[in-house]
């Protein structure tokens, strides 16, 4: 049903970045990086035979931009990462273009990664999960870091998954009072 | 994705849902999920529902003596589509969006709207599913179009 958009969605992204689509004559619709871009720290044998493949394409897959300020996001001990009870712009290639909310929580496994973004929308709860390394992920605007501002509401989230904030709407106001959806 | 093997959407009979239009009631039950000739109840956003309705809101003098004006009285059994779910429902690229609430926007026989107004966020899978009127008199819809499709 949604394959023609998804036809649709490859083309715009092919028309973007690729340069030499009769390099690969599979198929029409695919991104072909410039060789210079992609860190080859393991030989290309070795990679068409599956090893490191995951790695690999975790580091050459997303544009070198997107790939820092990931690594950043969402690692484990950076000073500057994503915390649980962030409030956050989350930036799409497509509709909705921008969503704001609070950070609920981070899944973090790798290719898979992924984060819940909690806002209230017209009196209702709304929430999206994102995947950090989908290519219509374009940016991620940090509003208001967890344990900004002073006093009680000032503490960071002392918890990694903030799903009780689906349930108490003073604590969510709290923290992301104010934010647009 | 909507045939994943694994993903499988809520199931609707005799859950009360929110009606977010204008048309008078407030809560129905759903009675049956018209999808498939044998649903067994599953069904997402932008799939018609038969209902009951279980709470309306009081019909005044007017609307009684206006002989065109829709009265949606409690027990009525009416049509509905699905604009929000409880349950996440995925998008093709994997996001994945769900809301507080289940709602439905009534409809008439011939798969209108009974009501005049939406008051609500609705899902924007009900566009994709063909309930672009409905979604385009809501406040704010949910989206996740490409822009090659979708006028904003």
């Amino acid at each position: 049903m949604f394959t023609g958009r998804l036809r649709a969605l490859a083309r715009s992204m092919s028309t973007a970045a690729s340069t030499t689509a009769a390099a690969y004559p599979f198929s029409k619709n695919v991104i072909i990086r410039p060789a210079t871009a992609i860190p080859q720290s393991i030989p290309l044998e070795s990679l068409q035979k599956g090893k490191g493949l995951m790695p690999f394409l975790q580091t050459a897959l997303p544009p070198p931009e997107k790939r820092q300020w990931m690594e950043t996001l969402f690692s484990k001990r950076h000073p500057d990462r994503l915390l649980p009870g962030t409030v956050v712009t989350v930036i799409t290639a497509h509709a909705p273009n921008t969503f704001s909310g609070v950070v609920l929580s981070i899944r973090r496994r790798g290719p898979d990664t992924s984060f819940v973004v909690r806002n209230i929308v017209q009196r209702t709860g709304v929430e999206m999960q994102f995947f950090a390394n989908s290519p219509h992920l374009k940016e991620i605007k940090i509003l208001k870091k967890s344990g900004g501002g002073g006093g009680r509401a000032g503490r960071r989230a002392r918890r990694a998954k903030l799903f009780y904030l689906r349930h108490s709407p003073l604590k969510m106001t709290a923290i992301a009072g104010g934010v647009k959806g | 994705m909507y045939g994943f093997p694994c993903w499988k959407g809520p199931k609707f009979i005799q859950h009360l849902w929110q009606v977010i239009d204008n048309s008078g009631a407030l809560l129905v039950e759903c009675v049956n999920v018209l999808k498939n000739k044998v649903t067994n109840g599953w069904g997402s956003v932008g799939d018609e529902i038969v209902c009951v309705v279980k709470r309306a809101r009081a019909v005044s003098a007017a609307q009684q003596a206006s002989a065109s004006a829709v009265k949606v009285r409690r027990g009525d059994v009416r049509r509905a589509v699905v604009v929000r779910t409880a349950k996440a429902v995925r998008r093709p690229d994997g996001r994945l969006v769900k809301f507080d609430d289940n709602a439905v926007v009534l409809l008439n026989n011939k798969r209108e709207m009974l009501g005049t107004r939406i008051g609500g966020v609705v899902s924007a899978d009900l566009r994709m599913k063909g309930w672009a009127k409905i979604a385009s008199l809501a406040p704010k819809v949910m989206s996740h179009i490409s822009p090659a499709r979708c006028p904003y």
